[in-house]
Protein backbone atom coordinates (compact mmCIF):
# COMPACT_ATOMS: atom_id res chain seq x y z
CA UNK A 1 0.00 0.00 0.00
CA UNK A 2 2.77 2.34 1.02
CA UNK A 3 4.63 1.48 -2.13
CA UNK A 4 1.58 2.30 -4.28
CA UNK A 5 1.02 5.53 -2.37
CA UNK A 6 4.56 6.58 -3.21
CA UNK A 7 3.60 6.32 -6.86
CA UNK A 8 0.75 8.85 -6.56
CA UNK A 9 2.92 11.98 -6.85
CA UNK A 10 4.95 10.38 -9.62
CA UNK A 11 1.73 9.56 -11.47
CA UNK A 12 0.56 13.13 -10.94
CA UNK A 13 3.78 14.50 -12.45
CA UNK A 14 3.49 12.21 -15.46
CA UNK A 15 -0.18 13.17 -15.85
CA UNK A 16 0.66 16.88 -15.74
CA UNK A 17 3.42 16.36 -18.24
CA UNK A 18 1.07 14.53 -20.60
CA UNK A 19 -1.57 17.20 -20.11
CA UNK A 20 0.78 20.07 -20.85
CA UNK A 21 2.54 18.55 -23.87
CA UNK A 22 -0.55 16.98 -25.39
CA UNK A 23 -3.09 19.61 -24.27
CA UNK A 24 -5.13 16.89 -22.59
CA UNK A 25 -7.71 17.92 -20.07
CA UNK A 26 -6.90 16.84 -16.47
CA UNK A 27 -9.63 14.21 -16.59
CA UNK A 28 -8.34 12.81 -19.85
CA UNK A 29 -4.77 12.74 -18.58
CA UNK A 30 -5.81 10.95 -15.39
CA UNK A 31 -7.84 8.37 -17.28
CA UNK A 32 -4.97 7.59 -19.63
CA UNK A 33 -2.12 7.68 -17.12
CA UNK A 34 -3.78 5.76 -14.30
CA UNK A 35 -3.63 2.22 -15.80
CA UNK A 36 -0.13 2.94 -17.14
CA UNK A 37 1.18 4.04 -13.77
CA UNK A 38 -0.21 0.97 -11.99
CA UNK A 39 1.54 -1.22 -14.51
CA UNK A 40 4.78 0.76 -14.18
CA UNK A 41 4.68 0.47 -10.40
CA UNK A 42 4.69 -3.31 -10.72
CA UNK A 43 7.33 -3.41 -13.42
CA UNK A 44 9.66 -1.25 -11.33
CA UNK A 45 9.82 -4.06 -8.78
CA UNK A 46 11.38 -6.37 -11.35
CA UNK A 47 14.99 -5.11 -10.89
CA UNK A 48 14.83 -6.83 -7.51
CA UNK A 49 15.34 -10.02 -9.49
CA UNK A 50 17.41 -8.79 -12.41
CA UNK A 51 19.94 -6.67 -10.47
CA UNK A 52 21.41 -9.48 -8.35
CA UNK A 53 22.01 -11.50 -11.52
CA UNK A 54 24.03 -8.58 -12.92
CA UNK A 55 26.16 -7.50 -9.95
CA UNK A 56 27.46 -3.95 -10.24
CA UNK A 57 31.09 -4.74 -9.48
CA UNK A 58 31.66 -7.90 -11.41
CA UNK A 59 29.61 -7.39 -14.62
CA UNK A 60 31.19 -5.72 -17.65
CA UNK A 61 29.96 -2.14 -17.92
CA UNK A 62 28.84 -2.59 -21.58
CA UNK A 63 26.67 -5.56 -20.73
CA UNK A 64 25.25 -3.73 -17.76
CA UNK A 65 24.26 -0.65 -19.77
CA UNK A 66 22.95 -2.68 -22.70
CA UNK A 67 20.79 -4.84 -20.49
CA UNK A 68 19.20 -2.08 -18.46
CA UNK A 69 18.78 0.36 -21.37
CA UNK A 70 17.12 -2.34 -23.44
CA UNK A 71 14.85 -3.21 -20.53
CA UNK A 72 14.03 0.50 -20.10
CA UNK A 73 13.04 0.78 -23.79
CA UNK A 74 10.83 -2.31 -23.61
CA UNK A 75 9.20 -1.14 -20.37
CA UNK A 76 8.50 2.40 -21.55
CA UNK A 77 7.28 1.10 -24.93
CA UNK A 78 4.93 -1.33 -23.22
CA UNK A 79 3.61 1.16 -20.71
CA UNK A 80 2.99 3.81 -23.33
CA UNK A 81 1.21 1.19 -25.43
CA UNK A 82 -1.14 0.47 -22.52
CA UNK A 83 -1.79 4.18 -22.13
CA UNK A 84 -2.39 4.39 -25.85
CA UNK A 85 -4.91 1.50 -25.67
CA UNK A 86 -6.63 3.26 -22.80
CA UNK A 87 -6.77 6.43 -24.90
CA UNK A 88 -8.30 4.69 -27.89
CA UNK A 89 -10.80 2.97 -25.61
CA UNK A 90 -11.79 6.36 -24.30
CA UNK A 91 -11.89 8.06 -27.68
CA UNK A 92 -15.63 7.50 -27.90
CA UNK A 93 -16.36 9.36 -24.67
CA UNK A 94 -13.53 11.84 -25.09
CA UNK A 95 -13.27 12.65 -28.77
CA UNK A 96 -9.87 13.73 -30.05
CA UNK A 97 -8.02 12.17 -27.18
CA UNK A 98 -6.04 9.88 -29.50
CA UNK A 99 -4.50 12.71 -31.44
CA UNK A 100 -3.68 14.77 -28.39
CA UNK A 101 -2.18 11.75 -26.66
CA UNK A 102 0.10 11.10 -29.63
CA UNK A 103 1.61 14.53 -29.16
CA UNK A 104 2.53 13.63 -25.58
CA UNK A 105 3.95 10.16 -26.46
CA UNK A 106 7.68 11.03 -26.94
CA UNK A 107 7.98 12.91 -23.66
CA UNK A 108 6.00 10.28 -21.81
CA UNK A 109 8.15 7.43 -23.23
CA UNK A 110 11.35 9.17 -22.22
CA UNK A 111 10.02 9.92 -18.74
CA UNK A 112 8.90 6.35 -18.13
CA UNK A 113 12.26 5.02 -19.26
CA UNK A 114 13.94 7.41 -16.82
CA UNK A 115 11.69 6.31 -13.99
CA UNK A 116 12.52 2.69 -14.71
CA UNK A 117 16.27 3.38 -14.78
CA UNK A 118 15.92 5.29 -11.53
CA UNK A 119 14.36 2.26 -9.92
CA UNK A 120 17.25 0.11 -11.21
CA UNK A 121 19.73 2.52 -9.62
CA UNK A 122 17.76 2.46 -6.38
CA UNK A 123 17.83 -1.32 -6.31
CA UNK A 124 21.59 -1.35 -6.81
CA UNK A 125 21.99 1.08 -3.94
CA UNK A 126 19.94 -1.15 -1.66
CA UNK A 127 21.89 -4.27 -2.68
CA UNK A 128 25.18 -2.46 -2.11
CA UNK A 129 24.15 -1.35 1.36
CA UNK A 130 23.12 -4.88 2.22
CA UNK A 131 26.38 -6.48 1.08
CA UNK A 132 28.49 -3.94 2.93
CA UNK A 133 26.55 -4.66 6.10
CA UNK A 134 26.99 -8.37 5.52
CA UNK A 135 30.75 -8.09 5.05
CA UNK A 136 30.99 -5.99 8.18
CA UNK A 137 29.14 -8.71 10.04
CA UNK A 138 31.43 -11.36 8.58
CA UNK A 139 34.49 -9.45 9.70
CA UNK A 140 33.06 -9.18 13.20
CA UNK A 141 32.29 -12.86 13.21
CA UNK A 142 35.87 -13.68 12.18
CA UNK A 143 37.15 -11.55 15.02
CA UNK A 144 34.88 -13.31 17.47
CA UNK A 145 35.99 -16.70 16.23
CA UNK A 146 39.58 -15.57 16.57
CA UNK A 147 39.01 -14.60 20.15
CA UNK A 148 37.31 -17.84 20.98
CA UNK A 149 40.22 -19.75 19.46
CA UNK A 150 42.57 -17.87 21.75
CA UNK A 151 41.83 -20.11 24.65
CA UNK A 152 43.33 -23.20 23.24
CA UNK A 153 41.79 -26.39 24.62
CA UNK A 154 45.14 -28.13 24.81
CA UNK A 155 46.42 -25.45 27.17
CA UNK A 156 43.26 -25.53 29.24
CA UNK A 157 43.13 -29.31 29.72
CA UNK A 158 46.83 -29.58 30.45
CA UNK A 159 46.54 -26.86 33.06
CA UNK A 160 43.61 -28.65 34.67
CA UNK A 161 45.70 -31.80 34.72
CA UNK A 162 48.49 -29.94 36.51
CA UNK A 163 45.97 -28.78 39.09
CA UNK A 164 44.70 -32.32 39.49
CA UNK A 165 48.27 -33.49 40.14
CA UNK A 166 48.98 -30.66 42.57
CA UNK A 167 45.96 -31.30 44.77
CA UNK A 168 47.65 -34.34 46.31
CA UNK A 169 51.15 -32.88 46.38
CA UNK A 170 50.66 -29.28 47.41
CA UNK A 171 47.11 -28.10 47.95
CA UNK A 172 48.11 -24.46 48.30
CA UNK A 173 49.87 -24.49 44.94
CA UNK A 174 46.88 -26.22 43.37
CA UNK A 175 44.66 -23.44 44.61
CA UNK A 176 47.09 -20.78 43.42
CA UNK A 177 47.10 -22.35 39.96
CA UNK A 178 43.29 -22.46 39.85
CA UNK A 179 43.24 -18.78 40.64
CA UNK A 180 45.87 -17.94 38.04
CA UNK A 181 44.02 -19.88 35.39
CA UNK A 182 40.71 -18.24 36.29
CA UNK A 183 42.38 -14.84 36.22
CA UNK A 184 43.84 -15.46 32.81
CA UNK A 185 40.51 -16.65 31.38
CA UNK A 186 38.58 -13.76 32.90
CA UNK A 187 41.00 -11.11 31.69
CA UNK A 188 41.25 -12.55 28.19
CA UNK A 189 37.47 -12.54 27.90
CA UNK A 190 37.28 -8.97 29.15
CA UNK A 191 40.07 -7.66 26.91
CA UNK A 192 38.66 -9.49 23.91
CA UNK A 193 35.57 -7.32 23.98
CA UNK A 194 37.51 -4.10 23.47
CA UNK A 195 38.66 -2.74 20.13
CA UNK A 196 42.07 -1.75 21.46
CA UNK A 197 43.91 -1.85 24.74
CA UNK A 198 47.15 -0.36 26.10
CA UNK A 199 50.20 -2.49 25.42
CA UNK A 200 50.70 -2.69 29.19
CA UNK A 201 47.42 -4.58 29.65
CA UNK A 202 48.28 -7.06 26.92
CA UNK A 203 51.59 -7.73 28.64
CA UNK A 204 49.79 -8.30 31.93
CA UNK A 205 47.62 -10.89 30.25
CA UNK A 206 50.72 -12.47 28.76
CA UNK A 207 52.27 -12.66 32.19
CA UNK A 208 49.16 -14.40 33.56
CA UNK A 209 49.37 -16.90 30.74
CA UNK A 210 53.06 -17.53 31.42
CA UNK A 211 52.38 -17.91 35.15
CA UNK A 212 50.10 -20.82 34.37
CA UNK A 213 52.52 -22.38 31.91
CA UNK A 214 55.31 -21.97 34.43
CA UNK A 215 53.54 -24.40 36.73
CA UNK A 216 53.31 -26.94 33.92
CA UNK A 217 56.83 -26.62 32.64
CA UNK A 218 58.71 -25.53 35.74
CA UNK A 219 62.38 -24.75 35.07
CA UNK A 220 62.01 -25.65 31.43
CA UNK A 221 60.28 -22.34 30.76
CA UNK A 222 62.49 -19.29 31.19
CA UNK A 223 61.74 -15.71 30.38
CA UNK A 224 63.72 -12.61 29.45
CA UNK A 225 61.95 -9.31 28.89
CA UNK A 226 63.24 -5.98 27.72
CA UNK A 227 60.25 -3.72 27.29
CA UNK A 228 60.70 0.01 26.79
CA UNK A 229 58.40 1.82 29.19
CA UNK A 230 57.47 4.19 26.37
CA UNK A 231 55.43 1.36 24.89
CA UNK A 232 53.23 0.92 27.95
CA UNK A 233 50.43 3.21 26.86
CA UNK A 234 50.47 2.42 23.15
CA UNK A 235 47.06 1.23 22.00
CA UNK A 236 47.06 -2.15 20.28
CA UNK A 237 44.35 -4.67 19.35
CA UNK A 238 43.70 -7.08 22.24
CA UNK A 239 45.09 -10.62 22.32
CA UNK A 240 47.72 -9.94 19.70
CA UNK A 241 50.87 -10.66 21.72
CA UNK A 242 49.57 -13.48 23.90
CA UNK A 243 49.07 -15.89 20.95
CA UNK A 244 52.65 -15.20 19.85
CA UNK A 245 53.88 -16.14 23.31
CA UNK A 246 51.67 -19.21 23.35
CA UNK A 247 53.17 -20.20 20.02
CA UNK A 248 56.68 -19.84 21.42
CA UNK A 249 55.77 -22.13 24.29
CA UNK A 250 53.82 -24.71 22.32
CA UNK A 251 56.09 -25.14 19.30
CA UNK A 252 59.34 -24.13 20.96
CA UNK A 253 59.94 -24.66 24.64
CA UNK A 254 57.41 -27.49 25.10
CA UNK A 255 59.15 -29.64 22.51
CA UNK A 256 62.60 -29.12 23.96
CA UNK A 257 63.78 -31.57 26.57
CA UNK A 258 65.81 -29.01 28.41
CA UNK A 259 63.28 -26.25 27.71
CA UNK A 260 64.45 -22.80 26.72
CA UNK A 261 64.32 -19.07 27.14
CA UNK A 262 61.68 -16.84 25.55
CA UNK A 263 62.97 -13.35 24.87
CA UNK A 264 60.62 -10.42 24.34
CA UNK A 265 61.64 -6.89 23.47
CA UNK A 266 59.62 -3.84 22.65
CA UNK A 267 60.52 -0.31 21.59
CA UNK A 268 58.99 2.75 19.98
CA UNK A 269 60.62 4.09 16.87
CA UNK A 270 59.42 6.35 14.04
CA UNK A 271 55.80 6.29 15.21
CA UNK A 272 55.88 2.55 15.27
CA UNK A 273 55.76 -0.09 17.93
CA UNK A 274 58.35 -2.81 17.36
CA UNK A 275 57.72 -6.00 19.25
CA UNK A 276 60.08 -8.95 18.97
CA UNK A 277 59.70 -12.40 20.42
CA UNK A 278 62.33 -15.07 20.09
CA UNK A 279 62.40 -18.67 21.22
CA UNK A 280 64.60 -21.71 20.69
CA UNK A 281 63.11 -24.70 18.93
CA UNK A 282 64.15 -28.20 18.05
CA UNK A 283 64.41 -28.48 14.24
CA UNK A 284 64.12 -32.23 14.65
CA UNK A 285 61.04 -32.14 16.86
CA UNK A 286 58.00 -34.16 15.86
CA UNK A 287 55.53 -32.06 13.91
CA UNK A 288 53.28 -30.13 16.26
CA UNK A 289 49.94 -29.09 14.97
CA UNK A 290 48.82 -25.72 13.82
CA UNK A 291 50.49 -22.38 13.42
CA UNK A 292 46.99 -21.11 13.97
CA UNK A 293 48.07 -18.45 16.41
CA UNK A 294 50.42 -16.79 13.94
CA UNK A 295 47.98 -16.92 11.05
CA UNK A 296 45.29 -15.40 13.20
CA UNK A 297 47.50 -12.52 14.30
CA UNK A 298 48.48 -11.86 10.70
CA UNK A 299 44.88 -11.76 9.52
CA UNK A 300 43.86 -9.43 12.29
CA UNK A 301 46.61 -6.87 11.75
CA UNK A 302 46.01 -7.05 7.98
CA UNK A 303 42.33 -6.33 8.45
CA UNK A 304 43.01 -3.51 10.85
CA UNK A 305 46.10 -1.77 9.51
CA UNK A 306 46.61 -3.04 5.94
CA UNK A 307 50.11 -2.22 4.68
CA UNK A 308 50.95 -0.11 7.68
CA UNK A 309 51.55 -3.07 9.96
CA UNK A 310 53.90 -5.99 9.43
CA UNK A 311 54.62 -9.35 10.90
CA UNK A 312 57.87 -10.99 9.92
CA UNK A 313 58.85 -14.51 10.85
CA UNK A 314 62.52 -15.41 10.85
CA UNK A 315 63.18 -19.11 11.27
CA UNK A 316 66.80 -19.69 12.12
CA UNK A 317 68.50 -23.03 12.56
CA UNK A 318 67.50 -23.31 16.19
CA UNK A 319 65.74 -20.05 16.98
CA UNK A 320 62.42 -18.74 15.86
CA UNK A 321 61.80 -15.03 15.80
CA UNK A 322 58.69 -12.98 15.12
CA UNK A 323 58.87 -9.23 14.62
CA UNK A 324 55.64 -7.30 14.81
CA UNK A 325 55.49 -3.66 13.70
CA UNK A 326 52.38 -1.62 14.37
CA UNK A 327 51.69 2.01 13.47
CA UNK A 328 50.95 4.26 16.44
CA UNK A 329 48.60 7.16 15.96
CA UNK A 330 49.18 10.49 17.63
CA UNK A 331 52.75 9.79 18.69
CA UNK B 1 52.78 -55.98 36.48
CA UNK B 2 55.35 -53.48 35.26
CA UNK B 3 54.51 -50.11 33.83
CA UNK B 4 56.38 -47.21 32.25
CA UNK B 5 55.14 -43.64 32.38
CA UNK B 6 56.05 -41.33 29.52
CA UNK B 7 55.14 -37.64 29.72
CA UNK B 8 57.30 -34.57 29.36
CA UNK B 9 55.50 -32.68 32.14
CA UNK B 10 56.72 -33.41 35.63
CA UNK B 11 53.30 -32.86 37.23
CA UNK B 12 51.58 -35.13 34.75
CA UNK B 13 54.06 -37.90 35.60
CA UNK B 14 53.55 -37.32 39.30
CA UNK B 15 49.81 -37.65 38.95
CA UNK B 16 50.17 -40.99 37.17
CA UNK B 17 52.70 -42.09 39.77
CA UNK B 18 50.19 -41.27 42.50
CA UNK B 19 47.48 -43.31 40.79
CA UNK B 20 49.81 -46.24 40.12
CA UNK B 21 51.05 -46.23 43.72
CA UNK B 22 47.49 -46.88 44.82
CA UNK B 23 47.57 -50.23 43.04
CA UNK B 24 49.21 -52.98 45.11
CA UNK B 25 50.67 -55.20 42.40
CA UNK B 26 51.98 -52.62 39.99
CA UNK B 27 55.50 -51.36 39.76
CA UNK B 28 56.83 -48.39 37.82
CA UNK B 29 60.02 -49.51 36.13
CA UNK B 30 60.79 -46.23 34.36
CA UNK B 31 59.60 -42.68 33.90
CA UNK B 32 60.47 -40.89 30.69
CA UNK B 33 60.26 -37.27 29.62
CA UNK B 34 60.78 -37.60 25.88
CA UNK B 35 60.26 -39.99 22.98
CA UNK B 36 63.83 -41.24 22.68
CA UNK B 37 64.04 -42.10 26.37
CA UNK B 38 60.71 -43.86 26.15
CA UNK B 39 61.72 -46.11 23.28
CA UNK B 40 64.99 -46.96 24.98
CA UNK B 41 63.33 -47.69 28.32
CA UNK B 42 60.61 -49.83 26.74
CA UNK B 43 63.17 -51.93 24.89
CA UNK B 44 65.42 -52.33 27.92
CA UNK B 45 62.78 -52.87 30.58
CA UNK B 46 60.00 -54.45 28.54
CA UNK B 47 57.03 -53.24 30.59
CA UNK B 48 53.59 -54.81 30.43
CA UNK B 49 51.86 -51.47 30.13
CA UNK B 50 53.00 -48.11 28.79
CA UNK B 51 51.22 -44.87 29.64
CA UNK B 52 52.13 -42.72 26.70
CA UNK B 53 51.64 -38.97 26.26
CA UNK B 54 50.88 -37.99 22.67
CA UNK B 55 52.87 -34.75 22.59
CA UNK B 56 56.44 -35.05 23.71
CA UNK B 57 59.85 -33.73 22.64
CA UNK B 58 61.97 -35.80 20.23
CA UNK B 59 59.27 -38.27 19.22
CA UNK B 60 55.52 -38.01 19.59
CA UNK B 61 53.43 -40.84 21.02
CA UNK B 62 52.55 -42.25 17.62
CA UNK B 63 56.17 -42.42 16.62
CA UNK B 64 57.01 -44.20 19.85
CA UNK B 65 54.22 -46.69 19.21
CA UNK B 66 55.66 -47.48 15.79
CA UNK B 67 59.02 -48.31 17.30
CA UNK B 68 58.06 -50.60 20.14
CA UNK B 69 56.91 -54.19 20.45
CA UNK B 70 53.21 -54.38 19.51
CA UNK B 71 52.71 -56.84 22.38
CA UNK B 72 52.98 -54.07 24.97
CA UNK B 73 49.64 -52.69 26.15
CA UNK B 74 49.70 -48.99 25.40
CA UNK B 75 47.36 -46.48 27.03
CA UNK B 76 47.58 -43.09 25.35
CA UNK B 77 47.28 -39.99 27.48
CA UNK B 78 46.38 -36.69 25.87
CA UNK B 79 44.92 -33.33 26.74
CA UNK B 80 43.14 -32.59 23.52
CA UNK B 81 43.70 -33.66 19.95
CA UNK B 82 40.53 -34.22 18.00
CA UNK B 83 42.16 -36.24 15.22
CA UNK B 84 44.04 -38.47 17.62
CA UNK B 85 40.90 -39.08 19.69
CA UNK B 86 38.94 -40.03 16.59
CA UNK B 87 41.70 -42.45 15.56
CA UNK B 88 41.80 -44.04 19.03
CA UNK B 89 38.05 -44.48 19.02
CA UNK B 90 38.06 -46.00 15.55
CA UNK B 91 40.84 -48.43 16.42
CA UNK B 92 39.48 -49.19 19.92
CA UNK B 93 42.78 -48.07 21.44
CA UNK B 94 42.44 -47.07 25.06
CA UNK B 95 43.24 -43.51 26.02
CA UNK B 96 42.96 -41.16 28.98
CA UNK B 97 41.90 -37.55 28.59
CA UNK B 98 43.66 -35.13 30.92
CA UNK B 99 42.56 -34.50 33.60
CA UNK B 100 41.19 -37.97 34.39
CA UNK B 101 39.82 -39.39 37.67
CA UNK B 102 41.37 -42.39 39.34
CA UNK B 103 38.37 -44.55 38.38
CA UNK B 104 39.00 -43.92 34.71
CA UNK B 105 42.65 -44.79 35.25
CA UNK B 106 41.67 -48.08 36.94
CA UNK B 107 39.39 -48.96 34.04
CA UNK B 108 42.22 -48.44 31.57
CA UNK B 109 44.51 -50.47 33.77
CA UNK B 110 42.00 -53.32 34.04
CA UNK B 111 41.66 -53.45 30.28
CA UNK B 112 45.43 -53.44 29.88
CA UNK B 113 45.65 -56.22 32.45
CA UNK B 114 43.22 -58.35 30.46
CA UNK B 115 45.29 -57.78 27.34
CA UNK B 116 48.46 -58.78 29.15
CA UNK B 117 47.00 -61.95 30.69
CA UNK B 118 45.33 -63.03 27.46
CA UNK B 119 48.64 -62.31 25.69
CA UNK B 120 46.92 -62.74 22.35
CA UNK B 121 44.56 -59.88 23.14
CA UNK B 122 42.52 -58.01 20.61
CA UNK B 123 44.35 -57.80 17.32
CA UNK B 124 45.97 -54.42 17.83
CA UNK B 125 45.80 -52.19 14.78
CA UNK B 126 49.02 -51.59 12.97
CA UNK B 127 50.73 -48.63 14.59
CA UNK B 128 51.33 -46.92 11.26
CA UNK B 129 47.66 -47.28 10.34
CA UNK B 130 46.69 -45.71 13.63
CA UNK B 131 49.05 -42.88 12.94
CA UNK B 132 47.61 -42.40 9.45
CA UNK B 133 44.15 -42.20 10.96
CA UNK B 134 45.28 -39.56 13.44
CA UNK B 135 46.61 -37.16 10.84
CA UNK B 136 44.63 -34.03 10.09
CA UNK B 137 43.16 -34.03 6.56
CA UNK B 138 45.65 -32.72 4.02
CA UNK B 139 48.54 -33.23 6.40
CA UNK B 140 51.33 -35.60 5.37
CA UNK B 141 54.13 -37.38 7.11
CA UNK B 142 57.15 -35.10 7.37
CA UNK B 143 59.49 -37.76 8.65
CA UNK B 144 59.81 -41.49 9.14
CA UNK B 145 61.16 -43.03 12.31
CA UNK B 146 63.09 -46.30 12.27
CA UNK B 147 64.87 -48.24 14.93
CA UNK B 148 68.17 -50.02 14.91
CA UNK B 149 68.47 -51.91 18.19
CA UNK B 150 67.75 -49.33 20.84
CA UNK B 151 68.86 -46.49 18.58
CA UNK B 152 66.20 -44.41 16.92
CA UNK B 153 66.82 -42.91 13.54
CA UNK B 154 64.71 -40.16 11.99
CA UNK B 155 64.51 -39.88 8.21
CA UNK B 156 63.05 -36.59 6.96
CA UNK B 157 60.62 -37.31 4.11
CA UNK B 158 62.69 -35.16 1.74
CA UNK B 159 65.73 -37.36 2.31
CA UNK B 160 64.01 -40.62 1.51
CA UNK B 161 65.10 -41.79 -1.97
CA UNK B 162 62.78 -44.71 -2.33
CA UNK B 163 61.08 -47.50 -0.42
CA UNK B 164 60.89 -51.13 -1.45
CA UNK B 165 58.40 -53.68 -0.16
CA UNK B 166 60.06 -56.77 1.33
CA UNK B 167 57.52 -59.21 2.76
CA UNK B 168 56.18 -57.59 5.94
CA UNK B 169 58.78 -54.85 5.83
CA UNK B 170 59.69 -51.85 3.79
CA UNK B 171 63.32 -51.17 3.00
CA UNK B 172 63.88 -47.41 3.17
CA UNK B 173 66.78 -45.99 1.19
CA UNK B 174 68.13 -42.68 2.41
CA UNK B 175 71.57 -41.10 2.20
CA UNK B 176 73.17 -44.29 0.90
CA UNK B 177 71.85 -46.33 3.81
CA UNK B 178 69.04 -48.83 3.96
CA UNK B 179 66.67 -49.12 6.92
CA UNK B 180 64.12 -51.81 7.51
CA UNK B 181 60.78 -51.05 9.04
CA UNK B 182 57.78 -53.25 9.70
CA UNK B 183 55.13 -51.57 7.62
CA UNK B 184 53.29 -52.19 4.37
CA UNK B 185 54.23 -50.09 1.39
CA UNK B 186 50.57 -49.18 0.92
CA UNK B 187 50.34 -47.66 4.39
CA UNK B 188 53.57 -45.74 3.82
CA UNK B 189 52.18 -44.51 0.52
CA UNK B 190 49.02 -43.10 2.16
CA UNK B 191 51.09 -41.35 4.82
CA UNK B 192 53.35 -39.51 2.39
CA UNK B 193 52.52 -36.52 0.19
CA UNK B 194 51.23 -37.97 -3.12
CA UNK B 195 52.64 -34.92 -4.90
CA UNK B 196 56.16 -35.92 -3.89
CA UNK B 197 56.09 -39.70 -3.64
CA UNK B 198 55.13 -41.92 -6.51
CA UNK B 199 54.08 -45.53 -6.46
CA UNK B 200 56.31 -46.44 -9.38
CA UNK B 201 55.69 -50.13 -9.05
CA UNK B 202 53.71 -52.57 -6.94
CA UNK B 203 56.72 -52.89 -4.65
CA UNK B 204 58.29 -49.46 -5.01
CA UNK B 205 57.56 -45.98 -3.78
CA UNK B 206 59.92 -43.32 -5.08
CA UNK B 207 60.69 -39.70 -4.20
CA UNK B 208 59.95 -37.82 -7.42
CA UNK B 209 62.51 -35.11 -6.63
CA UNK B 210 65.25 -37.75 -6.66
CA UNK B 211 64.51 -39.00 -10.17
CA UNK B 212 67.09 -37.81 -12.70
CA UNK B 213 65.81 -39.71 -15.73
CA UNK B 214 63.52 -42.53 -16.79
CA UNK B 215 64.64 -45.12 -19.33
CA UNK B 216 62.43 -47.50 -21.26
CA UNK B 217 63.24 -51.12 -20.59
CA UNK B 218 60.98 -53.49 -22.39
CA UNK B 219 57.70 -52.66 -24.05
CA UNK B 220 55.85 -52.25 -20.77
CA UNK B 221 58.49 -51.47 -18.20
CA UNK B 222 60.71 -48.53 -17.43
CA UNK B 223 63.53 -47.81 -15.03
CA UNK B 224 63.89 -44.63 -12.99
CA UNK B 225 67.47 -43.58 -12.37
CA UNK B 226 67.86 -41.64 -9.11
CA UNK B 227 70.36 -38.98 -8.08
CA UNK B 228 72.46 -41.52 -6.20
CA UNK B 229 72.47 -43.91 -9.16
CA UNK B 230 69.86 -46.33 -7.77
CA UNK B 231 67.62 -47.94 -10.33
CA UNK B 232 63.95 -48.28 -9.51
CA UNK B 233 61.63 -50.32 -11.74
CA UNK B 234 58.51 -48.67 -13.09
CA UNK B 235 55.46 -50.57 -14.20
CA UNK B 236 53.15 -49.40 -16.93
CA UNK B 237 50.68 -47.88 -14.48
CA UNK B 238 53.55 -46.45 -12.44
CA UNK B 239 54.88 -44.78 -15.57
CA UNK B 240 51.42 -43.39 -16.33
CA UNK B 241 51.21 -41.94 -12.80
CA UNK B 242 54.67 -40.45 -13.27
CA UNK B 243 53.56 -38.72 -16.49
CA UNK B 244 50.48 -37.49 -14.66
CA UNK B 245 52.59 -35.98 -11.88
CA UNK B 246 54.85 -34.26 -14.41
CA UNK B 247 51.84 -32.81 -16.20
CA UNK B 248 50.39 -31.59 -12.90
CA UNK B 249 53.72 -29.97 -12.06
CA UNK B 250 53.81 -28.17 -15.39
CA UNK B 251 50.23 -26.99 -15.01
CA UNK B 252 51.05 -25.49 -11.67
CA UNK B 253 53.96 -23.55 -13.15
Amino acid sequence: MLYMAAWVPLGAILGLLAASTGHLSPAEAAAVIFPAIVLLAFICLSPWYTCPSLPLRSSPIGKLLLHHLFAACVVSGGVVLIARLAASGLSRVMPGINLRFSAATPVLTAMIAMVYLLSVALHYAVIEAQTSRRSELLAREAQLKALKAQVNPHFLFNSLNSISALTAIDAARARAMCIRLAEFLRVSLRLGERASIPFREEMELTRMYLDVEQVRFGDRLRLLQNLDSACADCEIPPLLIQPLVENAVKHGVALLDEGGEITMTCRLEQDRLWFTIQNPFDPEAPASRGGMGLENVRQRIDARYGDRARMEVEAGERTWKVVLTLPMRGL
Amino acid sequence: MNVIIADDEDLARRLLREYVNGEPDIEIVAECANGFETVKAVIERRPDVLFLDVQMPKLDGFEVLELIDPGIAVVFVTAFDQYAMRAFDAAAVDYLLKPFPVERFREALARARRRVSAQTGAPSPSSSDLRNAARAPGEFLQRIVVRDGAKVHVIPAGKLDFAEAQDDYVALRSESKTWLKQQTIASLETALDPGRFLRAHRSYLVNVEKITRVEPNTKDTWTAILVDGSRVPMSRSGYARFRGLLADGQNRE
